[in-house]
């Protein structure tokens, strides 16, 4: 038996080797690998009809408010964010010229940039705005330091008049597409 | 950097992948003992027989049905994202797998009844190392890609994350029985002692990025998924704590779940061999008609519900009086709500053996004697029949396997030839999914008492190991005594 095993073993190990070869083969190239998604997602909607606009604009700011918003500066999109775009629409079926304004802010408060978007009354076509960031655009790092937005809408005409289109309202869309580095 | 060159290299090339266990060489080789685990009713010639512990049956087995090694990692100047994007994420769909099997018997014996001659009782311990997992094709996409861009609109499909893999060490006992000289039929009771068992195979849902209701994009997420695992948490603690008794706490963990210390389960092969007539014999085999009862060191995760997310939502006037600042946050808590994580289930549940059959028809031709003194096959002389040894042998086998995505089979030819008593050679054609080429090679020596077996699945694949959908090898020892009666 003992003399039978190397000699099977050896019969199989010298029939691999001979009959077994292999194209030349670069494991490193795994370094090389480029994973980078486009991740898209809505950020916030704002909406006001023109009744509420009229009610509460006698100093013309009729909506102000600051909320958190951390996505940005999660350590995970933080360390992998290439570049973006963050995109606005405003859609106005008012009767007055209206501003809506957003200013990103840091933990601190501390403004680190402002987007402002006017819009004439109705009717009026949608205002857009896209906003790149990155190579070629604004610093990655408005986004990756903002903490909370600070939106602010003002009317810019009078306080009375009433659009004769149906409903009318002024809405605010915006929506970010992000190009991160996974691998 | 290294660890994820390494999960990538072993996830795609190494442990997760592998397919079937087809085994159509050893099928129906009946010079070889181990031909009995693949068919417990094939013909039996043998006073006894034992192999050598650990060493007389070594089976590995790997198998991917889309992209190769060569095709990602070939010198080739090709850019590799441009490889992986291409051959990987476009070209390799959902029913594609990776998949690895490897057996090592621990010990295996055979035995002739005494007063019951026509019996053949075998057993034995081997252990089984099994793992699928189908290509997520919709998440690699996801993640290579994003739902942003072109992919706005589409809809990916989270039931294509299917995975299934077990460590189960196997304690079994076998009875052969001619029942007459057409007829041979065999059974074999399993105990299945789980190491650890993982699958998450049946998922459902969709992540879909749309144009929004009122904003300019909606995720929406309707998930069904869950991932049930036994007897890997403690592994993982284990492997955590990382003290210098980590070892030895692994090897004892083991050796308590080899030794029916981990979940249990039960299970039986059954097979059959039946002569049509002198040199045609048709035969079957189902494996591993069983299953484990997962009860201890349970940990399953669930993702279940559904959300759509259109960003932060401010509406006036409803909504002037919230002067809640933590908008961002509720928003999030609102869709874990939605579509809750839950990493505490620890219900108990039943994990299924995948079975197997094998069905074959085999032609002898060429007759070398007419007389057996050796070989054991006394017991079949009585009529005439069968124990005629045949030089030649040809016929098809076919296979078939339950995977987690339905049936998987695999079309054989073979040929075989024997060369006296002490040598054997089989060589097989199979068609399946992972190939159309294979062409696999088995070698029986018996010298005395001394058997030795090899058999080489997809040998043209050896000129390029790397660009191979396909690897199996299986060899081992044993000692055979002929029957003298």
């Amino acid at each position: 038996m003992k003399k039978l095993l190397p000699p099977c073993l050896l019969l199989v190990m010298a029939a691999m080797l001979i009959l077994s070869c292999s194209e030349e083969q670069d494991f490193d190239q795994f370094d090389d690998l480029s994973v980078t998604p486009t991740v898209a997602s809505s950020i916030f909607y704002l909406e006001s009809d023109e009744e509420f606009i009229n009610s509460v604009s006698a100093v013309s700011t009729f909506y102000a408010q600051t909320f958190n918003f951390d996505a940005f500066n999660e350590q995970f999109v933080a360390e992998r964010l290439l570049e973006g775009t963050i995109s606005y629409e405003l859609d106005n079926t008012t009767s007055k010229r209206l501003n809506i304004t957003i200013e990103f802010l840091d933990e601190g408060g501390n403004i680190l940039d402002i987007e402002s978007l006017s819009i004439d009354p109705a009717p009026a076509q949608t205002e857009t705005l896209e906003v790149a960031y990155g190579p070629g655009g604004k610093s990655l790092d408005i986004l990756i330091n903002t903490s909370s937005f600070r939106v602010t809408g003002n009317n810019l005409g009078d306080a009375t008049s009433i659009s004769s289109e149906p409903e009318p309202k002024i809405i605010v869309r915006s929506a970010a597409e992000f190009l991160f580095r996974l691998k | 950097m290294r660890l994820g060159k390494l999960f990538f290299l072993t996830t795609f090339f190494g442990v997760s992948s592998m397919w079937s266990q087809n085994k159509q060489l050893l099928y129906d080789f009946y010079e070889i003992p181990q031909s009995l685990m693949v068919n417990p009713g094939v013909k039996t010639s043998e006073k006894w027989h034992t192999g050598i512990p650990v060493l007389s049956g070594l089976y590995f087995q790997a198998a991917t049905s889309g992209v190769t090694v060569n095709d990602l990692f070939a010198n080739d100047g090709v850019d590799f994202t441009t490889k992986v994007r291409e051959r990987l994420i476009e070209d390799m769909s959902k029913r594609d797998d990776f998949s690895t099997t490897s057996q090592i018997e621990l010990f295996n014996v055979g035995f002739r009844g005494k007063n019951r001659p026509d019996d053949y009782y075998s057993f034995g311990v081997y252990g089984e190392t099994d793992i699928i997992a189908y290509w997520p094709k919709d998440l690699a996409i996801l993640a290579f890609e994003g739902n942003g861009g072109n992919n706005i609109g589409r809809s990916f499909d989270l039931s294509d994350l299917n995975l299934r893999g077990e460590m189960v060490n196997v304690f079994h006992f076998g009875v052969n029985r001619k029942m007459s000289n057409d007829l041979t039929i065999g059974a074999r009771a399993k105990i299945y002692s789980s190491i650890f068992q993982f699958q998450s195979i049946k998922n459902s849902g969709s992540f879909t990025t749309t144009q929004g209701q009122n904003n300019i994009y909606a995720n929406t997420i309707n998930a069904d998924m869950k991932l049930q695992t036994s007897g890997v948490q403690e592994i993982i603690d284990i492997l955590d704590e990382d003290t210098s008794s980590t070892q030895r706490d692994l090897t004892s963990l083991f050796t308590r779940r080899v030794l029916l210390g981990g979940n249990l389960g039960l299970g039986f092969d059954a097979g059959f061999t039946y002569h049509l007539n002198p040199q045609t014999t048709i035969t079957g085999s189902v494996l591993d008609v069983g299953f484990i009862y997962n009860s201890k060191d349970i940990k399953n995760y669930t993702l279940r519900g559904s959300a759509t997310n259109e960003g932060i939502d401010v509406i006036l006037p409803e909504d002037i009086n919230d002067l809640n600042n933590d908008l961002w946050q509720e928003l999030i808590d609102e869709i874990e709500e939605s579509v809750p994580f839950d990493d505490n289930d620890t219900s108990r549940y039943i994990s299924f053996r995948p079975v197997k059959v094998y069905g074959s028809i085999r032609y002898d031709f060429g007759l070398a004697e007419t007389s057996n003194k050796d070989c054991g096959c006394a017991i079949n002389t009585e009529s005439g029949q069968n124990g005629n040894l045949y030089r030649n042998s040809v016929g098809g086998q076919l296979f078939m396997m339950k995977r987690p995505r339905g049936v998987q089979a695999a079309l054989t030819g073979f040929y075989q030839k024997r060369l006296g008593r002490t040598l054997s050679l089989k060589t097989t054609y199979t068609v399946d999914k992972y190939s159309l080429s294979n062409i696999g090679l088995g070698l029986n020596l018996q010298a005395g008492p001394v058997n030795f077996y090899i058999l080489g699945d997809n040998l043209l694949g050896y000129r390029n190991v790397a660009d191979s959908h396909y690897a199996s090898l299986q060899f081992g020892f044993n000692i055979i005594s002929w029957n003298d009666n």
